[in-house]
């Protein structure tokens, strides 16, 4: 354990020494704010209930879209490095290794989404918010973030190079962003269609953002998560085999 | 300590190390010499479980490098040739770092880093970011690293490259002295480094174990005909045709300065034929002013067997 939160520490450490998490915090919070300034005069100036929900859903795009910048140097780095071979020739195992690599990077997620509750805080001031459905969005977010990160670390995990791993990510997520979109160009009966709207992360979003926990989505989320930790894992071990 | 056998590895195309086995002892300080490319690396990766061998087998402290990896990476220190570090961290925090994944216990933790430190001459740099250290200054934690957990085995590959004399000298000393409490196993290109550090040489070629000894044992092995220089006052020509006479004997050059004559001679097979000459010098009567057996530096040795200039210092 006290060699997973060692691995952790360290992760953490140079996000926060790397000029990155700054950046991402400012564009995340400009953008955001941005739609909730507009939403806030919407509101002033209609009848109109309070709608939280443009926020949530650009805070989604951004960390969707910034999860390259997170991930790509995760494996990537230590590999151009050569820290790699430091590292597991010290007795710390793919798994730990892995694991502690994605939950920092989770654990930044969380750090960077907190700051944009403020927006829920001062628009429950001056009008009707509903903590559950915001709070459900919330946790959509990390989920769909979960998803990107853990693929990102994945790709990582494939390349060499951080800018390779980080342009491969980042067509992922703006793939799976716009995966429908992409369906709706597809004859109408394609079995593609319904394929790619599964795959699509604003429709797995879109429950969450209504204050919905859909279990199938939840199933789908976690599971995808699931899935690429483990790949990672294993392109971490196949050194040994190759 | 360390045991081999038959371990080879494959990548497409490529045998990097080809069938070798040996063992290393308890205690030993051994030295894997070879010209670059000839698989000294990849076996260190395989010894320290990073890599995984295509077949045979090897096992460091009594565990199987593939089975037992994590039971071999708690017992060995390892210095790879290419000495990466975290340039951002500071000399002390990246030690410490290293200190708790290698599970140095929290109570042993500062003692051991403040004796690590002093040991490797980084005492006075605790505070330094390593990305600003000299490229000696950075070699020296690549070692307090390796050592760090106390290792039974500590494996460094190319611990003296890039280093300026001095350097080299104070890591040489460094490595004597953790000789004295582990078994040390390090790779060189250069030979006299190896020379001046280990009592066993291992000599790997295109991935095939070529030699292996003592520095001297290899040059003798290597030097099928050795030398003898010998000097003798006397009948030159007597001398010489007594010499003939002795088995094991090849060419003989006979130079003479008055009645000094002094001989080249040519010992077959290696044959040590020092004791044989003596006493033909003494049946003669002629008095034995030198009488010397012409050493081949292991520089010289292994560049027979090798193929290649082996490189300077």
């Amino acid at each position: 354990m006290s060699v997973f939160l060692a691995l952790l520490r360290r992760e953490l450490g140079v996000y926060f020494v790397s000029p990155l998490a700054y950046i991402i915090l400012t564009v995340l919070l400009g953008l955001s704010g941005l739609f909730f300034a507009y939403g806030m005069q919407e509101f002033a100036s209609s009848r109109l209930p309070l709608d939280y929900r443009p926020t949530l859903q650009m805070v989604m795009i951004i960390v969707v879209l910034s999860s390259a910048l997170v991930t790509m140097r995760l494996v990537a780095e230590e590999k151009a490095r050569g820290t790699f071979e430091t590292l597991l020739t010290a007795p710390v195992s793919d798994a730990q290794l892995v694991l502690a690599k994605y939950i920092a990077a989770l654990i930044l997620l969380a750090y960077l989404v907190v700051f944009t509750v403020g927006f829920a805080v001062i628009a429950r001031r001056y009008g009707h918010v509903d903590v559950g459905a915001v709070a459900c969005g919330y946790f959509g977010i990390l989920l769909v973030g979960g998803v990107m990160y853990a693929i990102g670390l994945f790709i990582s995990a494939l390349c060499t190079s951080q800018i390779t791993a980080g342009v491969l990510t980042f067509a992922a997520s703006f793939v799976l962003l716009i995966a429908s979109i992409l369906g709706a160009f597809l004859p109408e009966t394609s079995p593609w269609r319904p394929f790619l709207q599964g795959l699509d992360l604003n429709v797995n979003f879109g429950d969450f953002l209504k204050g919905v926990v859909d279990s199938s989505k939840l199933v789908y989320l976690l599971s995808v998560t699931g899935f690429f930790l483990f790949l990672t894992t294993r392109v971490v071990e196949s050194r040994r085999w190759r | 300590m360390i045991d081999v056998t038959d371990l080879t590895k494959t990548y497409p195309g490529v045998t990097a190390v080809d069938g070798i086995s040996f063992r290393v002892e308890k205690g030993e300080v051994v030295g894997f010499l070879g010209p670059n490319g000839a698989g000294k690396s990849t076996t260190m990766r395989i010894l320290t479980s990073f890599i995984a061998p295509t077949s045979g087998r090897a096992s460091v402290a009594g565990f199987d490098v593939v089975r037992k990896s994590m039971e071999v990476r708690r017992r060995v220190g390892y210095l790879p040739e290419s000495n990466p570090l975290y340039p951002e961290m500071r000399v002390e925090e990246y030690l410490r770092y290293r200190a708790k994944i290698k599970r140095v216990p929290a109570a042993d933790r500062q003692r051991r880093l403040d004796e690590v430190l002093d040991r490797c001459g980084l005492a006075d740099r605790r505070r330094s970011i390593v990305g600003q250290l000299s490229r000696g200054l950075r070699q020296r934690l690549g070692l307090a690293d390796a050592i760090v957990h106390h290792p039974e085995i500590i494996i460094l590959d190319e611990p003296t490259v890039g280093l300026d004399p001095a350097q080299v000298r104070h890591m040489r000393d460094v490595i004597r002295d953790l000789g004295r409490e582990c078994t040390v196993l390090l790779s060189s290109h250069i030979l006299s480094e190896v020379e001046k550090v280990c009592r066993r040489v291992l000599i790997l070629n295109r991935g095939k174990l070529v030699e292996q000894g003592t520095p001297e044992e290899i040059a003798n092995r290597l030097m099928r005909t050795g030398r003898v220089r010998l000097e003798a006052r006397g009948d030159g020509r007597a001398v010489k045709e007594a010499i003939e006479k002795i088995p094991n004997v090849g060419g003989i050059l006979w130079t003479a300065k008055g009645d000094l004559n002094q001989y080249i001679i040519e010992a077959k097979e290696g044959a040590d034929i020092r004791p044989d000459l003596f006493r033909a010098c003494v049946a003669g009567g002629w008095e034995v002013h030198e009488l010397a057996w012409e050493r081949l530096t292991l520089e010289e040795a292994f560049t027979l067997i090798t193929g290649e200039s082996g490189g300077g210092a």
